[in-house]
């Protein structure tokens, strides 16, 4: 089996490596990327999507179709990651600590558990005593990212940013949190079940617009047919259109990179980690 | 007045830079973990706060929304690297305690 798994990679591997030998010089000014391609994304991207980012209007409208399956590629990860580690058997080697008097209880082995509310509560094994320092600074800091991470997807269009780095920074605030607290706290506050949707939305989404253009009467993700629904000039409508597409990427990228945090830290088990 | 602006501008920066060599040394000089962690602390915080505050001053000599504005966000940048690096620092030297390491001494400890 392991050779067959060798032999496919480096056939795979031989393959792309014959293949690539074709390719134009690096920086090649006679191949057709910078004869053709590249002036025309310089001068008319502006005038064709009215978008002021180049990188954003080659991304988002000119190879949207790459984009799209470059977030379900992430979508794929997110979800191997989940199919790969996620146990549901819940641990039976328990800690609870009674808040009242601090003392703690450890349960081996059984299948009894206490309510958990505002007498007893789960402790990790590993418990090590919050620091105020670390949980003050986190809880200052953490709406601050989260609002820059929506400044950065929703600025995409016209200065650096989008829905990827947006959705990365938003995704880090969630791990800050299961960092500075534990990962208990964070689990609670987005729940598993709210994660795996988001990152179903965020795919959805980005599919969902590309299949209403069709709707509409256009191409695949042909942005300037929403211009039939949306109140707005036509110029501006395709960067509406890039803005929800944005959207989406970084709804997924943030729900798979918490779920892919979350699933390697407490080795699918959901209840304690880093 | 243009003078005046332009020297503080200069004191910043180059005190910033100051700051910043001297802790980059630190960082290769200092013998062991924590100690190294002092000038890394020191100098994101106060090099930082230094190098940015001359810049938002040079900023604002042209008196203008779009400048105030840009020196504001700097000092942002300044607060939050202010709150966070220090944090920073704190979590990695408890992180170090907890994992058994214990400080330099000069004396080999037997």
């Amino acid at each position: 089996m392991k050779f067959f798994g060798f032999l496919i990679v480096s056939l795979c591997g031989g393959l792309l490596l014959y293949a690539s030998s074709e390719f134009p010089d690096w920086g090649d000014p006679d191949s057709p990327a910078s004869r053709h391609l590249s002036p025309h994304y310089i001068e008319e991207s502006l005038a064709e999507t009215g978008v002021p980012n180049l990188v954003t209007s080659v991304l988002a409208d000119y190879r949207s179709f790459d984009t799209m399956f470059e977030t379900a590629v992430i979508f794929c990860a997110g979800l191997a990651c989940l199919l790969l580690l996620r146990k549901y058997k819940p641990e039976t080697d328990r800690y609870y600590r009674h808040i009242p008097t601090g003392v703690i209880l450890h349960f081996k082995n059984s299948r009894k558990s206490l309510p958990v509310g505002s007498e007893f509560e789960l402790m990790d094994a590993d418990w090590v005593p919050y620091d105020l320092v670390i949980k003050t600074v986190c809880r200052i800091l953490i709406p601050f990212i989260q609002l820059y991470a929506l400044y950065v997807v929703a600025h995409g269009d016209f200065s650096p940013g989008g829905g990827f780095q947006g959705g990365v920074i938003f995704g880090s605030s969630l791990i800050l949190l299961a960092i500075s607290y534990n990962l208990r706290t964070a689990v609670q506050r987005i729940k598993e079940r709210v994660l795996g949707f988001l990152c179903v939305l965020g795919v959805l989404i980005y599919a969902g617009l590309g299949v209403l253009c069709m709707f509409l009467g256009g191409e695949f993700l042909d942005y300037s047919r929403l211009a039939a629904i949306l109140p707005a000039d036509p110029v501006h409508v395709r960067a509406l259109g890039m803005l929800g597409v944005e959207i989406g990427v970084g709804i997924a990228v943030m729900a798979v990179m918490a779920a892919i945090y979350v699933n390697i830290a407490s080795a699918g088990r959901h209840d304690e980690g880093l | 007045m243009e003078l005046l602006i332009n020297s503080f501008v200069v004191i910043c920066l180059v005190s910033g830079l100051v700051f910043f060599a001297g802790g980059s040394v630190g960082i290769i000089r200092m013998p062991d973990f924590y100690s190294r962690l002092h000038p890394a602390g020191k100098l994101d915080t106060l090099g930082i706060m230094a190098v940015v505050l001359g810049l938002a001053l040079f900023e604002l000599k042209q008196w203008s929304l779009a400048s105030v504005l840009l020196s504001l966000k700097m000092m942002l940048i300044v607060f939050f690297v202010f709150l966070s690096s220090p944090t920073a620092t704190h979590s990695i030297v408890d992180a170090g305690i907890r994992a058994g390491l214990a400080p330099w001494t000069k004396t080999k400890r037997s």
